[in-house]
């Protein structure tokens, strides 16, 4: 999901870095003190978790992590994933400092957007309502973040269906497993600070 | 007060679950990588062979590769193979820049450098291409000569072409090694530091 440098044109790289921009800034004011050590080590997470290789279908897909770090964190998420994405381009080379912009809203704009529509569903109190919840916020951000490679592509000449096609049949294997992650992370949270999502929505 | 110590609790316990997940998904690491495309070429011969792959198991199948040379011209263009393999004859001898295209965003590129592939080459082709060593080509050479020089040429690069792979194993890039890795994790905990300091200076300049 990390697109490379010298693919997209300028317009779509400096809209993807406009969006970025706002996102972090946004995420930043949200950033209160005591969750400074919680948003640093999900975005440690994030920065390991493209290293985990699924070894699924025709395609290299990995984790993203990206709806439960939108769970997690709302909007802060757009400065946890930037500076998880600046460290992989700066340390490994992967995406490009140019497309950095770009790359962030495709993973961070679906954490938040997954945040609002999953947020409620969690703090469900029926257990299985709440899993559901937090399965579908870890499919759904995946699948929100193919949809915005496809879209980000199209300015480089490939077909949109085509390409969203491609890219989201990709992914299936990873909306699962992302979402099957996510479920597990708020269950082991439920399970051992049931009180710790009401103050992460409290916010 | 109490309310405060059941959110440092809870942030506490939040940290531990995300440590947990954050061990597992370390120690689980595989080194073979997903959303890089590294390609690699070198010369054998007259001809250059190039490999593109994602990791060190996973090949670019059907990746669309372009040869430029370094001014941006495109000299031809194929794809990859199921191992991941395109090799061509290039038309000039110039440091050529290859790209490879593996869809969904993913592009590579890799360049060689002629003064580094010229050695492997042909003596006739670096003459005729540079149009250095005009007193060699416009000397009379004898046929025996000629194929001396040429079958000298074909059992060097028999000799010389598992040498050749084991450079080319040797120096593909091979995707973060644990130092990258470790690095990384030690400047999120420094960008940590550094933002709770100046919000800790926000708080109490507001006090």
């Amino acid at each position: 999901m990390h697109i490379s440098e010298g693919l997209l044109s300028a317009p779509v790289l400096i809209a993807g870095a406009a969006m970025a921009v706002s996102g972090t800034a946004i995420g930043y004011r949200k950033l209160n003190y005591e969750r400074i050590p919680q948003v640093a080590v999900l975005s440690a997470a994030f920065f390991i978790a493209t290293l985990v290789h699924v070894p699924i279908g025709p395609s290299n897909v990995h984790l993203i992590l990206n709806g439960l770090m939108g769970l997690l964190l709302g909007w802060v998420a757009f400065p946890a994933i930037l500076v998880g994405l600046l460290l992989q381009v700066v340390l490994f080379q992967y995406g490009g400092l140019t497309s950095l912009g770009v790359n962030t809203v495709v993973m961070a704009l679906p954490a938040v957007a997954c945040f609002y529509m999953f947020r409620a569903g969690v703090r469900n109190e029926k257990t299985a309502i709440c899993l559901f919840s937090a399965f579908l916020c870890g499919f759904i951000s995946v699948l929100l973040g193919s949809v915005l490679v496809a879209l980000a592509l199209v300015f480089t000449g490939e077909a949109f269906l085509a390409a969203a096609k491609v890219i989201v049949i990709a992914h299936v294997p990873i909306m699962i497993i992302e979402g099957i992650i996510s479920a597990a992370c708020i269950r082991f949270l439920k399970k051992v600070k049931p009180e710790i999502l009401e103050v992460i929505y409290a916010d | 007060m109490p309310i405060k110590r059941k959110r440092g609790g809870a942030v506490h316990h939040l940290n531990f679950g995300v440590m947990t997940i954050l061990g597992l998904l370390f120690f689980s690491h595989i080194p073979a990588l997903a959303h890089k495309v590294y390609i690699y070429a070198w010369l054998e011969g007259d001809t250059v062979y190039t490999e593109s792959y994602f990791g060190a198991k996973k090949k670019v199948k059907q990746g669309l590769i372009h040869v430029f040379d370094l001014s941006g011209q495109r000299l031809l263009e194929g794809r990859t193979n199921e191992k991941g393999e395109f090799s061509f004859k290039p038309p000039l001898l110039t440091d050529l820049r290859i790209v490879v295209e593996a869809g969904m965003g993913h592009r590579g590129e890799f360049v060689l450098k002629a003064e580094k592939s010229s050695v492997h080459l042909g003596l006739e082709t670096i003459q005729d291409v540079t149009g250095e060593g005009n007193r060699i080509s416009s000397d009379p050479v004898s046929t025996d000569e000629m194929q001396i020089r040429m079958i000298v040429e074909q059992a060097l690069d028999a000799r010389l072409k598992p040498v050749i792979r084991e450079l080319v194993e040797i120096r593909k890039e091979k995707g973060p090694g644990f130092i990258e890795i470790i690095g990384g994790i030690g400047y999120i905990l420094g960008f940590m530091g550094l933002i709770l300091y100046f919000k800790s200076r926000d708080k109490a300049g507001r006090q």
